[in-house]
């Protein structure tokens, strides 16, 4: 069950990573969030903890609604081209991503080392999402593709840290869950302001302060 | 007990922005209630960095010499913004560029500001710790894209995302240490003081890695070169009195992040690791400051530029780990601190006058504003080391220490680079204070509670230098103690 769900992460992040279109991104990292949410309720199925059904519960209304939905409303409302702009095209970003896969392989196989393999494919996983997230932000030139790379890149963290005996202390967790939405909300306030200002939302193009 | 005081006075001062309205009133209940957080963390510093004991409450606050002295460092250079603000705010109203309501809105966003940097030093539980940090960004975003301009936008929005994604490697760093910890075979446990305990049994192979995405993840926020690119945008863009907090303390708050990590892995992997890292990155910060501050032609970003250099030379001095070289560095947080808060001050008295950023189209500003022109003339000194202003005792402790560890390498290049440094220093701010007052502009008059900011920030630069020869010994005690060397 656990590598399946670790399957479909690796599948959704792939799906990110060669997107052309916006909603498309977005649709792909609420399956992405979703399969998080899976994993965390099935951890907590079975070990019968209260705070594991908090924490599900949360990235379920957090991840799997709430940002999803406000970054498309920013999308109708800001009527900025649902193109992302990409700088490297998909094909070329598919081989950036098996590159990315092979790479965290290798680095989680040396942190690790024998024995325990799902615990190798989990933080493979998890370094592949993160270095996704890295790519997404770099490589797309819209904010609002910089925002998705930004919460990929915490949805491998999460991956992590719940692979890293079972997640972090509970308040800690939730304290990072209410971070991630006011960043979320502040950074949509700033798309907002971007597009009002400059009429785009085209980071590539921010260029008036240099030196 | 005074921390309770000290976490909680900026949450009242911000309840109080959202019931009152009037700014003056804010302004000035700002000023009193930073003065009593000042008093209660010299308290603080003196209960417990003198003894060199321990003290937590409730698991998940615990100070120690180190955090008391940050939260000193904090509560200085917000007082002296808190006293900066009230005339700076005024002035902005009366020339219409904020509305009233707008300025109740600073004083919010401020106090929480200043809330949570103050939460840095005070946590235990290093997960705390990260978020704390990560709020600081949040927050002082708005106030970096206060002005609603084009230009303070694009700041803003690159400060949020470069720091932002720096953080997130600084969380997996945390994990990654939690990580080492949990396979040792202990409990769950994010705190430092659990982890410091066992800190030689801990999986040195993750600690390394976990610490290198460390450094990357705080020293994006903390300023070190190549990750810096944000800065000069923030600083520049920013409100004046922000400016120097960011500049002053924001950046000290990610440097005790990596202090707090680094003394975990001084104990586990060894000094030489640690050394190595903060030497490599406090190095290349000089030099890269060093040249931007050489071709500079904007007056804040040529600020922003010297506090990447005075950060490397921070990492520097705790990079090489001697205990007069890490009293120095410490030494130097402090002042660096203390005198880019009042050379920011300058800056907006400056910019707000000539409404220029452009050092060519600003001159004579001694003859304009006298009293701004005789500080910053003194700034200027103290800012590029010259003796016996407090930054002078501070670099030369971490330059004799590089010499008597025969790193003869490292101080050749830090006599080096601040030589070249002090030059352009010199050269920029000689034009600008001296000379005549451009055509059309008449002398004008400054607000008090301004002048006070820059008498109190003046006298600290002039005394903790003399001072800080009667205090030594007492000093790299402490020090000596908190990284065990």
């Amino acid at each position: 069950m656990q590598v399946i769900i670790l399957f479909t992460v690796l599948v959704s992040t792939y799906l990110m990573v060669i997107a052309k279109r916006t909603p498309a991104l977005i649709r792909s990292f609420r399956y992405q969030s979703f399969c998080l949410f899976l994993a965390t309720l099935i951890l907590a199925l079975r070990e019968h903890q209260l705070d594991l059904y908090v924490v599900s519960g949360l990235l379920f209304i957090l991840k799997v609604v709430f940002i999803p939905q406000l970054l498309y409303r920013t999308i109708k409302k800001i009527k900025a081209s649902e193109e992302l702009g990409l700088f490297i095209n998909p094909q070329l970003s598919l081989l950036w991503a098996l590159g990315f896969t092979y790479l965290s392989w290798v680095f989680s196989a040396h942190l690790i080392g024998q024995g325990n393999e799902i615990r190798v494919i989990m933080l493979a996983v998890a370094f592949f999402v993160v270095l996704a997230g890295i790519f997404l932000m770099i490589f797309r030139m819209t904010a609002l593709a910089q925002i998705i790379g930004l919460l990929v890149m915490e949805n491998g963290i999460f991956l992590l840290a719940s692979m890293v005996s079972g997640g972090m202390p509970f308040f800690v967790e939730i304290a990072i869950f209410f971070d991630v939405f006011v960043s979320v909300l502040i950074m949509g306030f700033f798309v907002y302001r971007i597009n009002k200002f400059f009429t785009h939302i085209d980071v590539n193009k921010l260029s008036r302060l240099k030196g | 007990m005074q921390i309770f005081f000290i976490l909680g006075i900026p949450i009242l001062l911000a309840v109080t922005c959202l019931l009152i309205r009037r700014q003056r009133f804010l302004g000035i209940l700002n000023c009193v209630g930073y003065l009593v957080v000042l008093f209660l963390s010299v308290i603080l510093l003196k209960q417990i960095a003198l003894s060199g004991s321990t003290r937590s409450f409730l698991g998940f606050i615990c100070l120690d010499a180190l955090s008391v002295f940050f939260i000193f460092v904090i509560a200085v250079v917000v007082f002296a913004s808190a006293l900066y603000s009230v005339g700076y705010i005024k002035k902005d109203i009366e020339k219409g560029i904020i509305s009233q309501k707008k300025a109740s809105t600073y004083y919010l966003l401020f106090n929480l500001f200043c809330c949570s940097m103050f939460f840095v030093p005070a946590m235990n539980n290093l997960g705390m710790l990260w978020v704390a940090i990560e709020m600081t960004t949040l927050i002082s975003a708005f106030l970096v894209g206060f002005y609603n301009k084009k230009e303070s936008v694009e700041a803003a929005w690159k400060y949020i995302i470069i720091c932002s994604v720096g953080i997130i490697f600084a969380l997996l760093g945390t994990i990654l240490f939690s990580y080492a910890f949990s396979i040792s075979g202990l409990s769950k446990s994010l705190n430092w003081s659990d982890m410091v305990g066992v800190a030689q049994i801990l999986d040195k192979n993750i600690l390394k890695i976990a610490f290198i995405f460390i450094l990357v993840g705080y020293g994006t926020k903390a300023g070190l070169a190549p990750m810096h690119t944000w800065l000069p945008d923030a600083h520049s863009q920013a409100v004046a009195p922000i400016s120097a907090l960011l500049s002053g303390v924001l950046l000290k708050t990610a440097i005790y992040a990596i202090l707090r990590f680094g003394i975990i892995i001084i104990k586990s992997v060894g000094f030489a690791y640690f050394a190595h890292l903060m030497i490599l990155l406090g190095v290349i910060s000089l030099v890269i400051s060093s040249g931007f501050i050489l071709v500079q032609k904007d007056l804040k970003r040529l600020l922003a530029y010297s506090s990447i250099e005075h950060i490397g030379i921070i990492a520097i001095g705790f990079g090489l780990g001697t205990p007069l070289a890490c009293a120095g560095a410490l030494l130097h947080v402090f002042n660096h601190a203390v005198t880019k808060s009042l050379m920011f001050f300058g800056a907006g008295n400056i910019v707000s006058f000539y409404r220029k950023h452009n050092m060519n189209a600003i001159r004579g500003v001694s003859k304009a504003l006298p009293f701004t022109g005789m500080m910053m003339f003194l700034g200027v000194f103290a800012l590029t080391g010259f003796p016996p202003f407090s930054i002078f005792i501070s670099e030369m402790m971490i330059i004799i220490a590089a010499f008597t560890k025969s790193s003869y390498l490292i101080a050749a290049i830090l006599l080096l680079f601040l030589a070249i440094i002090f030059g352009a220093f010199i050269n920029h701010f000689g034009k600008m204070l001296f000379g005549s007052i451009p055509k059309g502009m008449t002398k004008t008059g400054e607000p008090l509670t301004g002048k006070f900011a820059f008498l109190f920030l003046g006298l600290l630069i002039c005394i903790t230098g003399v001072a800080f020869v009667f205090i030594k010994g007492e000093w790299i005690w402490v020090v000596q103690k908190l990284f065990l060397i």
